[in-house]
């Protein structure tokens, strides 16, 4: 018997992990959101039922999928979060969780305590109080936030904490950086990317970053200054893997290649997961996929 | 002296707080709660540590699931017995197992 945290072989098509959109529902209206355009009734509605999103999961822990990613909107904003949760666990899931934070309470955090997540990963968009919730235009929303990251800390949850650089929080970004390695355990990210909503609206780019603004910032940090240096590296010579052993479902059990690229589904609710899996998913176009007879250098895939 | 009871005598059962997976054709045991030590690893099993973590149940005691494996598959009982003391050993000090009151 080996303990590993990974498994060694793979085919090179297996459904070995999955982000799933679970709900598009969300407390909060953060500026930049690309799915706070569904948060509302008429959409919620159609979303996945408890026992949709059971059957589906069962389906996938059948096929051999181990971890799981699920994320919304704010997941904990659906009632029967811990249903599904619970669940997951049972099953056997590797669950990444990623949310606002906003949501949990010393009860919640004693049920993650109890049943860990493999990460809860924690969107934080400024250290002060303006600034993040100039963000999430929920007041009270940055106090709730900090709250959360003590209580995970408190019972030793693995935890990463998480950044959009925007105009609104691109002075605090250093400064985020600095308190979460001051927290000892805690990983950090930093994201660039401003896609557009679910609807297509361009809205969310007016907060995106310059490549010029970009620069001058990651300048100021060796360890953000060497992830750009290593992502302008690899831009030229990656394609896309999505759909090889990852997927993305959406709150409507809509499989699809990635949670950027949507433009191509497989109902679950209508078919299999393993139908739509092998059948249908590697049909599905993607502009970064490697042409099977073209070896030409392909543009980097910055959407996974 | 209270006699020493082999360990092929002995009742094991599953910690309901292990999951068992098959995943790529690899059989796998995932721990899902806190109190256990490396929740965040798995742990792979062969095709025989597979089968006999299948068999263990609470109710048959090593022996008898020896037994019944050795007439099923063309092993010799000296091997499985071997291999499944070694298994029973590494599921143990994982807490994957109990022993369970005969």
């Amino acid at each position: 018997m080996i303990g590993q945290k990974r498994l060694a072989l793979l085919p090179e098509r297996f459904p070995l992990a999955c982000q799933w959109e679970i709900t598009c529902r969300c407390n909060l209206r953060c500026i930049m959101c690309y799915t706070d355009c569904f948060n509302r009734p008429v959409k919620i509605r159609a979303e996945l039922s408890t026992d949709e999103v059971l059957r589906i999961m069962d389906e996938l822990a059948d096929a051999g999928t181990l971890e799981l990613c699920l994320t919304g909107g704010e997941p904990l904003a659906r009632a029967d979060f811990f249903d599904i949760y619970g669940h997951a666990k049972a099953k056997g899931f590797l669950i990444t969780l990623f949310t606002n934070g906003t949501l949990i309470t010393e009860e919640i955090a004693d049920r993650f305590a109890a049943l860990p997540p493999y990460r809860i990963e924690i969107s934080l968009h400024g250290l002060m109080e303006h600034t993040f919730e100039e963000v999430t235009r929920g007041n009270g929303s940055h106090q709730r936030c900090m709250s959360a990251i003590q209580m995970l800390l408190d019972r030793k949850l693995p935890l990463l904490l998480k950044t959009t650089a925007m105009t609104v929080n691109k002075d605090e970004v250093l400064a985020i950086k600095r308190y979460v390695n001051g927290l000892g355990g805690v990983g950090y990210k930093l994201g660039e990317e401003m896609r557009p909503t679910l609807e297509g609206s361009d809205a969310p780019g007016q907060w995106a970053l310059s490549d010029e603004e970009l620069r001058e910032l990651n300048l100021q940090d060796p360890a953000l200054w060497d992830e750009a240096c290593a992502r302008q590296a690899r831009a030229g010579t990656l394609t896309c893997v999505s759909g090889q052993r990852s997927f993305h479902i959406d709150a409507y059990g809509q499989l699809q290649l990635c949670s950027g690229n949507r433009r191509q589904s497989y109902d679950l609710r209508q078919g299999s997961f393993l139908e739509g899996f092998y059948n249908h998913l590697p049909g599905f176009a993607c502009q970064w996929k490697a042409s099977p007879t073209l070896q030409l250098i392909q543009p980097s895939a910055t959407h996974v | 002296m209270m006699p020493i009871m082999p360990w092929t005598d002995k009742i094991y059962a599953k910690n309901p707080d292990f999951v068992s997976r098959e995943v790529a054709g690899e059989f796998i045991l995932i721990p899902i709660r806190r109190q256990l030590n490396e929740v965040n690893s798995l742990y792979v099993l062969n095709e025989t540590g597979g089968v006999l973590w299948n068999r263990i149940d609470g109710k048959r005691s090593a022996r008898e699931i020896i037994e019944d494996f050795s007439k099923e598959f063309d092993v010799t009982r000296e091997q499985i017995e071997k291999d499944f003391n070694s298994l029973i050993e590494d599921l143990l000090s994982i807490r994957a197992i109990e022993e369970a009151p005969s």
